[in-house]
């Protein structure tokens, strides 16, 4: 996967960070935990894994095969009812309303956030048939960071944050997020344009915590942003088509998206690669829910129990382009970016402390305030 | 409600037929009003007042607003980085006013005076493409102008190069008055419409010349159009973050684009609607300004 000096920096930077958060938790009481007491209450119960109507789904557009929709209405004679959210805050604003769904897809810390609120039901593994898939014996998904004992949550897929870049356009990367400050490829390379990911970025080039709050943190990660703008073009996150397009030579992106772009868009796939940058990488995940108030949990148990198929993984990962861990499914997954092999995702990373945690309210804020002054400068 | 009348026989002391009329008249237009009145409160001006109130609330540890009576939002808008933003929002705005004026009225008086019997297909013509939505056509842009778009595929088979259009301020304000022109044609054209032509024969009677007949009869006659479209596309422009979004660069961020962040990954709704409200204050001002002059203006015209 990664060269072996990025791996042991990585851990190298992970000793040190836990360090930093440990401090944190004990100075200000960090992020969520006062409600995490909220967590021992009782989770709304486990539904069987049993047909009791059709099946009321959301999700990000396009983000399964559509014959999975169709193999699973065949298979089991319900409908299929989609709707979509374009983003996590658009997700959570639709269930705060009461809306009514029976599985969403939430990313890692908005799985803890559901949790503690109690608005996700629990989910008995021993009514997925193909639950050793991910919770087999040292699966890190046994006890993810962001539900513990994965008693809510089934994982969906993972994915980490690097950098895109043209070989036929740049001559060489060095290996460090120092890339997207390239000036051969001035006004040619995007940062995304997500707060926690260009955060990130700056962050870890400086060596702080991926979700610092420190207002002095902040401040110096706030100058080295505004550094980049000469060399930047734009801020976007719709990295594909600026990739595809020929606007951007370097760019900061997802691994999946970057999977997608050259093995499923364009024409010349060895003039693109992806790098997996030394100071390390955000690595997030989302998974599988089932709202408390959903109708049909039933269903959407058996749903996730067939995305689990590993036919089906491997199905959807070829849409996606995203590894689903799916143990049986994992391989082909590798076998599909074996010319970069940057752009795959050890779920094993996962552990590690570069992932966007649950933040309070003010922290949220402060990063905020850092994101809009690096815009709007 | 005639039938309802005739199930009423024994309704005591009928009012003289003229009057129950007018009486029913006023009735019918209270209950026809009562719907939209009814839509605009309950879903504008709520809304609205929901905004003013959320900006002086705050947000909770878990990321939910709460109302309140803090003014620290409206302190926190005293930032010479938000300042900048408005004053490069207004910049882009009165640019964007400035072009759709030059574009709408050329093509406004051509449909209206030279159009003949093609004049509605002609105006369809311009409506039609906006039915679409606002951001599929930006995003039809930004695909059509990239740098191995077709436009710039086609400069460069044509040996002139190609030319970075995105990510640019020239792009955004294109972007700004492609969305907005038809905003000013449509006033502009309507007024034209309702123009007296004879005036402009009058004009060129007198011996003006074209231009003069134009700048001294045309313009004059048709200024409600032309000032009612200035308005109808500077305020949109001004609050506008799509452009921005899909067609900006790094030093592009508008004011709208700063509001909708507030609200989305920002998680601070309150500073957003602090934001919204200082806006809308500025917009009045601006706005009751302006009419003042335009509209002495214009009783000085008559």
């Amino acid at each position: 996967m990664t060269p072996t000096p990025a791996v042991s920096r990585r851990s190298l930077l992970k000793g040190g960070l836990a360090l930093g958060a440990t401090a944190g938790l004990a100075t200000t009481g960090c992020a969520y935990i006062p409600s995490e007491a909220k967590a021992k209450v009782q989770l709304p119960r486990s539904a069987k894994a049993k047909i009791d109507g059709d099946l009321i789904y959301f999700n990000w557009a396009d983000y399964l095969d559509p014959s999975t929709f169709k193999g699973f209405q065949k298979e089991y004679g319900v409908k299929i009812i989609q709707s979509n959210f374009d983003s996590m805050e658009g997700m959570y604003a639709k269930l705060q309303a009461g809306n009514q769904y029976d599985i969403i897809f939430p990313i890692a810390k908005w799985v803890q956030k559901l949790r503690l609120e109690g608005k996700v039901r629990a989910i008995d593994h021993g009514q997925l048939s193909n639950a050793d898939q991910v919770f087999y014996s040292g699966s890190y998904y046994n006890d993810p960071w962001y539900d513990d004992k994965s008693a809510v949550s089934v994982p969906f897929t993972v994915y980490k944050t690097g950098i895109g870049w043209r070989t036929d356009k740049v001559d060489a990367i060095s290996g460090s997020w120092k890339d997207l400050w390239n000036p051969q490829a001035a006004k040619r390379i995007f940062t995304l344009d997500d707060q926690d990911e260009a955060l990130a970025m700056a962050a870890l080039l400086l060596g702080y915590d991926v979700n610092t709050a420190k207002p002095s943190q902040l401040d110096e990660i706030k100058k080295l942003l505004v550094s980049q703008k000469k060399y930047l073009r734009a801020y976007s996150s719709d990295d594909v088509n600026n990739m595809a397009r020929g606007d951007a030579w370097i760019h900061h992106m997802w691994s999946g998206d970057f999977a997608y772009l050259r093995e499923g868009v364009v024409k010349k796939p060895e003039n693109y690669d992806f790098e997996a940058p030394e100071e390390g990488t955000p690595i997030n995940s989302d998974a599988y829910c089932i709202p408390t108030n959903a109708k049909h949990p039933g269903t959407a148990m058996l749903f996730i129990d067939y995305l689990l198929r590993p036919e089906v993984a491997k199905k959807n990962m070829g849409y996606l382009y995203y590894p689903f861990p799916v143990r049986d499914a994992l391989p082909a997954f590798a076998d599909l970016v074996k010319d970069t092999p940057a752009a795959n995702v050890d779920v094993k990373e996962l552990e590690n402390s570069n992932v966007f945690r649950l933040l309070g309210a003010d922290e949220v804020q402060r990063r905020a305030a850092t994101w809009t002054e690096v815009k709007a400068s | 409600m005639a039938t309802r009348e005739v199930t009423r026989p024994s309704a005591p002391a009928t009012p003289p037929a003229g009057r129950r009329t007018s009486v029913q008249r006023t009735k019918l237009w209270g209950t026809l009003l009562a719907l939209p009145t009814a839509w605009i409160v309950g879903f504008f001006v709520s809304s609205m007042v929901i905004v003013v109130l959320l900006s002086f609330g705050r947000t909770q540890r878990d990321g939910r607003p709460v109302f309140g009576t803090r003014l620290t939002n409206y302190d926190a808008l005293w930032n010479e980085v938000y300042l900048r933003l408005f004053l490069r929002s207004l910049t882009y705005a009165v640019v964007t006013t400035l072009i759709c004026a030059l574009i709408a009225f050329p093509v406004a008086y051509a449909i209206a005076l030279h159009g003949g019997r093609f004049k509605s297909v002609l105006i369809a013509a311009i409506v039609v493409p906006f039915f679409a939505s606002y951001l599929i056509r930006m995003y039809a842009w930004s695909a059509l102008l990239s740098d191995d778009g077709v436009v710039n595929s086609a400069l460069r088979k044509a040996g002139l190069g190609g030319v970075q259009f995105l990510n640019t301020p020239y792009a955004v304000i294109g972007g700004l008055v492609y969305g907005y022109v038809v905003f000013m044609i449509l006033p502009v054209y309507a007024s034209l419409e309702r123009m007296d032509l004879s005036l402009i024969e009058a004009g060129k009677d007198l011996y003006h010349g074209p231009l003069r007949t134009f700048f001294s009869v045309t313009l004059p006659a048709t200024r409600a159009g032309l000032f009612g479209g200035m308005l109808l596309v500077f305020l949109p422009a001004l609050g506008d973050f799509v452009s921005a979004q899909l067609l900006g660069g790094p030093k592009t961020y508008m004011i709208g684009n700063l509001i909708q962040q507030q609200f989305l990954e920002g998680q601070n709704w309150p500073l957003g609607s602090a934001m919204t409200v200082a806006m809308m204050i500025g917009l009045t001002v601006l706005m009751v300004i302006y009419l003042r002059a335009t509209t002495t203006r214009n009783r000085e015209q008559a």
